[in-house]
């Protein structure tokens, strides 16, 4: 496969994402209506907005974990379901997403198979390495802090596996500065090599670092002076 | 990329796992069971008649209790760990994933009931000609009543009354499985076929199988909301 795109890397770039009037309501109360994005290979879209602003909501919805009430999907130009979107996915939620029984690797293991990335031994430990979680792997995942869980989530990622758009909750709640700028790192060459993310962060992880381009997507109910700066 | 049939295995393959490194679990469920079969003989007495006659009918309810024990465990620790949401955000089919982990259950919690039962009819002194009949209704009664309850434990998933809900839910649907159950082994015992009752589960049993992953699948993804 040629990539006259100009990304890095073997796995081809993502097929780009559209967003039209989405809306979602939790409970009786409406987080956000008519909201609309778009996502191409090599961007990222930064998730802001105050606590309760839907912003974990969004990414749920996205995935078909809750649903949406209004509003339509589009990837590579062809109408998609958020079950249908899960297969491109990779996600991050706020629950470590690990078994405290199992260690490190074999957590990794389990997640790269169910990924779809590779689980050769190699690739799994090099994962590890690379979020410093070398001298953890058969470690209890039980026995390691939040912040290596966290890590340990991030190690998926760090595999490089098919699947080509992040979403990622809070992924640096836990992370010390180290952790980061790993985090940063991870995004940037995911960005160069054709990736796209959508990051819900309050943390300025993406806004200088990460090679590619960074939008910032407001969630919440702004004033209305502030709902004309919001992107369309 | 992963296939279905790789998806159904990896999830009973992982629950596997899981439950040797969480051995107490599955000891719990068994320990129950033996406790409660072995205390009737002794608090009955040496009745040979009377053990004979009830026999049957607690080595099923003390099944049916042991398989409750181990429902409220089947989705609630992926809910907290978060794993739970991985599946249902992983793109694959969910019912197969729900039924890795049912298959694995019954590996684990109801298969060794099933291979105790033989030294438990021992003490009821039950004929050793019905221990088949009795064997072959656990086999087929098991997987519904865990069928069942995986149904009861998905939609219940993260209330707080969770399990105390399972119970009154499961238990007016256990009520058939129960009378067919230990009914198989009474109509043998008094000389008549019991193919009628074991037609009635092996349906039971079917259905439950092809039904459940999937009803389950989509309980669990209300329940996550």
């Amino acid at each position: 496969m040629t990539h006259t795109d100009g990304f890095a890397g073997t796995a081809p770039p993502f097929a780009g994402l559209s967003a039209r009037g989405l809306g979602l309501t939790r409970g009786s109360r409406s987080l956000f209506e008519d909201l609309s994005f778009r996502l191409q290979a090599g961007e990222m879209l930064r998730l802001t907005g105050a606590n309760g602003s839907g912003k974990s909501s969004l990414l749920r919805a996205l995935l078909g974990l809750v649903p949406l009430r209004e509003g339509e999907l589009e990837l590579a130009g062809r109408p998609v379901t958020p079950r249908a979107l899960c297969r491109e996915a990779l996600y991050q939620g706020h629950a470590p997403a690990s078994k405290p029984e199992f260690t490190a690797l074999e957590n990794l293991a389990i997640a790269a198979e169910l990924d779809g990335a590779a689980t050769a031994l190699p690739a799994l430990i090099a994962a590890l390495d690379r979020v410093g979680l070398s001298r953890h792997r058969t470690i209890e995942a039980r026995r390691l802090s939040q912040g290596q869980r966290q890590r340990l989530q991030l190690a998926r990622f760090a595999l490089a596996g098919p699947r080509r758009l992040w979403l990622m909750d809070e992924p640096s709640a836990a992370l010390d500065a180290e952790g980061a700028e790993l985090l940063e790192a991870l995004l940037s060459a995911h960005l160069a090599s054709g990736g796209a993310a959508i990051v819900a962060t309050h943390l300025p992880v993406g806004r200088d670092g990460a090679a590619g381009q960074v939008r910032e997507l407001r969630l919440g109910r702004p004033s209305p002076a502030h709902r004309v700066a919001q992107p369309a | 990329m992963m296939t279905d049939a790789g998806a159904f295995l990896w999830s009973a393959r992982r629950d596997l796992k899981l439950a040797l490194r969480r051995r107490s679990d599955a000891l719990n469920v068994l320990g129950f069971f033996v406790l409660a079969c072995s205390m009737f003989p002794l608090a009955i007495g040496p009745q040979r008649e009377l053990l004979q006659r009830v026999g049957a009918g607690v080595i099923w309810v003390a099944a049916l209790l042991a398989t409750m024990l181990a429902l409220p465990r089947l989705f609630e620790q992926d809910h907290a760990d978060g794993t739970l949401d991985a599946m249902l955000a992983s793109g694959h089919p969910v019912p197969l994933l729900v039924a890795g982990k049912l298959a694995s259950a019954w590996l684990v919690s109801a298969l060794p009931l099933v291979v105790l039962t033989p030294v438990l009819t021992l003490a009821f002194a039950l004929p050793a000609e019905s221990l088949w009949v009795m064997i072959a209704t656990l086999l087929l009664g098991t997987p519904v009543l865990l069928g069942i309850g995986a149904i009861a434990a998905a939609l219940t998933l993260g209330l707080k009354a969770g399990p105390t809900l399972v119970t009154l839910l499961c238990l007016p649907l256990y009520v058939p499985v129960l009378v067919f159950g230990a009914g198989a082994v009474e109509t043998h015992a008094a000389g008549l076929s019991p193919s009628a009752h074991l037609a009635l589960l092996a349906a039971g049993m079917l259905a439950t199988v092809t039904l459940t992953p999937w009803v389950a699948a989509q309980a669990l993804r209300i329940s996550v909301e």
